[in-house]
């Protein structure tokens, strides 16, 4: 069967993966990655609860040394980064709106869009930057190096000891990063209103405070709760599904991160088709 | 009642490497499988602890026999907890200290407290002649040093068989000399037995009870180092008279 897209030649691929062709085979991959996909979120969330509700608490202090490495570490990116976003989004919002001669209502369509969207994709499209490689690539190398292997010759569950804490911390850690970030968004959008737009700060933050509803921060934090389950699967998976050879690392970081933002964006898009399609819940 | 007796195993299910093999290893005594690079030894190693799938054939550890094609996760658990492995390099777990290394088999298997579990962990590496500070790193130590760690970990849970893949290599004579007696005193004192898979002909000359020389995925003779002299098998001349005409 002929091939929709087909490789050019040149320089080999930094990925390794073969590239999206629309045959059986090709299809059977796919399902083959979906459901390996589907049995380590099933074995993740299994350990999860156990980690949850067993009173032994080694895997306890796993968890901390995560949130520490996924969440606290990306504090400062988030943060930074979300108040540029508040910014550019003013400008864009701003500008959009004075054709209509409505700059006014800026800040009101930022404090919606920043707690819906903005800060949940922000947050999740910065931590998979800086975490689904580090996660892909720390299990590819315990995979190389056999530490892996030393863990199942021990009786210990690979997922038990590596992705379930990861999970455990990315989903408390995520929605706090979010919600920070939803701050850093609407704190952007203050200084790009007060100092550009000269909009006083009570009129902007009236403006916020109407338009932010406790609702659209909950949708956000829901949908971050979701992207968290994704980033930390489809970046273990990328990591525990390697070759034990050292060369397969920068292979399984490239292929976490492409595939996290893919998998984040498409779960994002389904969430936003829910609510725009079914009545009443927008 | 044998540590280990392995019957016609053949595997990895799919791709066989191994064919047939069959050995055994006595409680306190140390067996050697001897093998030239890419004879099968380390694969022969991960079929017994089940990190490959057998295509047939029993393995009887401490008494309990399987199938190896054919063996339960549950069983396989317990299993585990009857073999101590140290892997070639080491494989301690980079990101965890090298006490809790140690531990980690302790607080999976045992049920100890985590204060229990940290003593005996230093109790286990003090057996190895090693002393470590609580948040010691594995990268901080040195091969040998890494090499008794993993030994340490592998008989935390007191085991009845103790795989050793390649322990030596890359050790100096003296660093791999002191790793032999600090293996011979621990076996002396606990009573496991032990296997060695190393391609380093000087383990058979070493206080080993029988040696099983391995090539192509099979074995091909096996006695101890006098028996083994004679056999005319071409892997085996080329191993062991290799050293005999230096």
């Amino acid at each position: 069967m002929t091939s929709l897209i087909v490789p050019s030649a040149g320089a080999p691929p930094l990925v390794s993966d073969p590239p999206v062709i629309v045959t059986p085979r090709g299809i059977a991959a796919a399902s083959g990655r979906f459901i390996s996909r589907g049995r380590l979120a099933a074995r993740t969330f299994y350990w999860l609860l156990w980690l949850i509700f067993a009173r032994r608490g080694r895997v306890g202090s796993g968890v901390e040394r995560e949130m520490e490495a996924l969440g606290i570490g990306a504090l400062r990116l988030v943060i930074g980064a979300s108040m540029l976003v508040g910014l550019i989004a003013t400008f864009q919002i701003a500008y959009q709106l004075s054709t209509y001669s409505a700059e006014t209502m800026s800040a009101r369509a930022l404090g919606w869009f920043a707690a819906r969207e903005l800060g949940t994709i922000v947050t999740a499209l910065l931590v998979v930057a800086r975490s689904a490689s580090a996660i892909a690539g720390e299990f590819a190398s315990m995979s190389a190096s056999g530490e892996l292997d030393a863990l199942r010759a021990m009786g210990l569950d690979p997922v038990k000891y590596l992705v379930a804490p990861k999970l455990a911390a990315l989903l408390v850690s995520l929605p706090a990063l979010t919600v920070l970030s939803d701050a850093a968004i609407l704190f952007g959008g203050w200084i790009g209103n007060s100092l550009f737009l000269n909009y006083s700060t009570a009129f902007y933050i009236d403006q916020v405070r109407e338009a932010l509803q406790l609702r659209d921060v909950a949708i956000g934090l829901g949908k971050s709760v979701l992207f968290a389950v994704v980033l930390v699967i489809v970046a273990a998976d990328a990591g525990l599904s390697v070759e034990r050879r050292v060369g397969a690392i920068s292979g399984a970081a490239t292929r976490a991160v492409v595939f996290c933002m893919i998998g984040i964006l498409a779960m994002d898009t389904v969430v936003n088709a829910i609510f725009y399609f079914i009545p009443g819940l927008i | 009642m044998p540590a280990l007796a392995i019957r016609d195993l053949t595997g990895p299910a799919g791709a066989p490497e191994l064919r047939g093999v069959s050995l055994d290893v006595p409680s306190a005594r140390t067996n050697l499988v001897l093998g030239p690079i890419h004879a099968g030894k380390t694969m022969l190693m991960r079929l017994i602890v089940g990190l490959e799938r057998a295509e047939h054939g029993t393995i009887e550890v401490d008494g309990e026999a399987f199938d190896a094609s054919n063996v339960s996760d549950r069983v396989l658990r317990r299993i585990r907890t009857r073999i101590g492995v140290v892997f070639e390099g080491s494989a301690l777990v980079s990101r965890i200290s090298v006490i809790e290394n140690v531990e980690l088999p302790l607080l999976e298997h045992t049920g100890a407290t985590a204060a229990d579990a940290r003593e005996d962990a230093r109790a286990l590496l003090a057996q190895v002649g090693l002393v470590v500070e609580s948040d010691t790193m594995p990268y901080q130590l040195g091969r040998a040093a890494q090499r008794r760690v993993a030994i340490a970990r592998a008989l935390a849970l007191r085991p009845a068989i103790l795989l050793l893949d390649e322990p030596t290599l890359g050790l100096d004579a003296h660093a791999a000399a002191e790793l032999d007696d600090t293996l011979t005193r621990l076996q002396e004192s606990q009573g496991f037995g032990a296997l060695i898979f190393s391609h380093e002909v000087r383990y058979a000359y070493g206080p080993v009870y029988e040696i099983f020389v391995m090539s192509d995925g099979a074995i091909v003779a096996r006695g101890n180092k006098t028996t083994l002299r004679d056999d005319p098998h071409e892997t085996v001349q080329q191993l062991l008279n290799r050293r005999g005409r230096r």
